[in-house]
């Protein structure tokens, strides 16, 4: 096979890509690199579904197809976008249902339950509607790294936590909260654009290997995940942080959903 | 505000986003602090001549504070992506130039095309986004030496910038700065008036 079509198959149709091409690169995060010999390049999102030889054809499978029935997930959203509170600043939380950071107003909530840990101890939050969003207030008189989760039930259980730091100089390691499908970051500190972040997801408490984690961010103008991270055997997986805003990992293992948001410091 | 803003978020803050010429000037910038053992410049401590107007001067006025405005930005229109940091107190130079083919390859040339057009499909700005942050781990990891030449060069810092009086224009009325006014035989211009 000297040069090939390649084509993408979308809903069950095919449609021509790319003529002539002559190089094809799979990256990572399910990219496909294309040049063909007229010099045109092109990336697409998408697997390799088909290779025809014979008749120098090449078939993608679009991977945007599986986001036409995501599943719904909920998570927590700061209200600042300054990767901390300062001591005395009343610390809000928004709470959303939808994928991918983009809320679906519609998909509604199923009476969700938020909580506060320390030391082991969980403490009821109120959750409080907001102009048409679920709302947390903490109050201005917090310190240090709180976690904070909310527990959706119903035939898809929902998780979503998350640390809000308040204060400045908190750079402990945390401990998991004890959720039954967690993520949790491996060593928290202040968490920056350029730098790696590596979080752990756990399963009852044990660490979730081969477990498939989304990651996404508050400025992402992709219909799907941008990222897809798989855990090593100690359940660790590692991301490079390239994105302005918070970013968002999201987890599932049989009927549970789990997200961690990830508010990014300056 | 807090302090300690790291020198990546000063930069997109003031470029207002992020793209591959930005991180090479992050690079480019933050190796000149390392390399001449200095922070960001107050008042002219530091100097930098660029021989470019592209992404990456803007990483070096945001991160070392070598602006136009402060005098401490000199710019030389050459199209190359050299950078000259100076320090006064450390009276020391460096030299940093973006190795020719730096940002070549498939990726990169990808960016450019996109970049390139006016109006993105869904499709295509969702590739862009995926290049970004391809390319950024690329460019933050590098080693600087897979990205740049750099030597210490013999450097004659100039004065500080001088603070020139305004007089007013013949021609428009509008003051203009002493040392750049036209002196002429039917009055003292500004350039625009001078040239009409």
């Amino acid at each position: 096979m000297c040069e090939a079509n390649v084509y993408i198959n979308r809903s069950g149709h095919e449609e021509l890509l790319m003529e002539k091409v002559d190089r094809i690169i799979p990256g990572e995060d399910n990219n496909i690199f294309m040049e063909n010999i007229f010099g045109e390049r092109r990336v697409v999102q998408a697997r390799i579904r088909e290779m025809e030889l014979v008749h120098h054809r090449v078939i993608l499978e679009e991977i945007s197809a599986e986001i036409k029935t995501p599943h719904a997930e909920i998570w927590l959203e700061p209200s600042t976008d300054h990767g901390h509170f300062h001591e005395g600043e009343e610390v809000k939380l928004k709470l959303y249902k939808g994928y991918n950071m983009s809320s679906d107003a519609e998909l509604g909530l199923n009476n969700p339950g938020a909580y506060t840990v320390s030391e082991g101890v969980a403490k009821e939050l109120d959750i409080h509607d907001h102009h048409g969003t679920a709302e947390i207030n903490l109050g201005p008189e917090l310190d240090g790294l709180i976690q904070v989760y909310v527990h959706e039930q119903g035939e898809q259980e929902r998780y979503a936590k998350t640390v809000i730091e308040v204060g400045h100089h908190h750079h402990h390691g945390l401990t998991s909260i004890g959720l039954p499908l967690e993520i949790t970051p491996c060593d928290y500190s202040h968490a920056r654009m350029g730098e790696s972040y590596e979080i752990q997801v756990l399963k009852e408490g044990n660490p979730l290997p081969n477990a498939e984690v989304r990651a996404t961010y508050s400025s992402t103008n992709s219909r799907d995940y941008p990222h897809r991270l798989t855990t090593n055997e100690e359940g660790r997986a590692k991301i490079f942080l390239t994105a302005r805003g918070n970013y968002l990992f999201s987890v599932q293992d049989g009927s549970i959903i789990s997200t961690f948001t990830l508010m990014k410091s300056f | 505000m807090c302090k300690n803003m790291p020198p990546i978020e000063l930069a997109i803050q003031f470029h207002g986003h992020i793209c591959p010429g930005l991180l090479m000037g992050v690079r480019a910038a933050e190796f000149a602090q390392k390399y001449l053992g200095v922070g960001q410049d107050y008042d002219e401590e530091l100097l930098a001549v660029v021989e470019t107007d592209a992404c990456a001067v803007d990483a070096i006025q945001a991160i070392l504070s070598c602006t136009f405005g402060k005098g401490n930005l000199i710019f030389k229109d050459y199209g190359k992506h050299v950078y000259t940091i100076a320090s006064r107190e450390q009276n020391k130079a460096v030299r940093i130039a973006q190795k020719y083919g730096a940002l070549n390859g498939s990726e990169f040339e990808r960016y450019r095309q996109l970049a390139a057009k006016d109006h993105l499909t869904d499709d295509e700005i969702s590739e862009k986004e995926q290049l970004i942050g391809v390319l950024f781990e690329k460019i933050m990891t590098a080693s600087f030496e897979e990205l740049f030449d750099w030597r210490e060069i013999p450097f004659e810092m100039p004065e500080r910038a001088r603070i020139h009086g305004s007089i007013r224009c013949d021609g428009c009325g509008e003051g203009v700065m002493e040392a750049r006014a036209v002196h002429t035989d039917k009055g003292i211009f500004c350039s625009p008036c001078a040239t009409e």
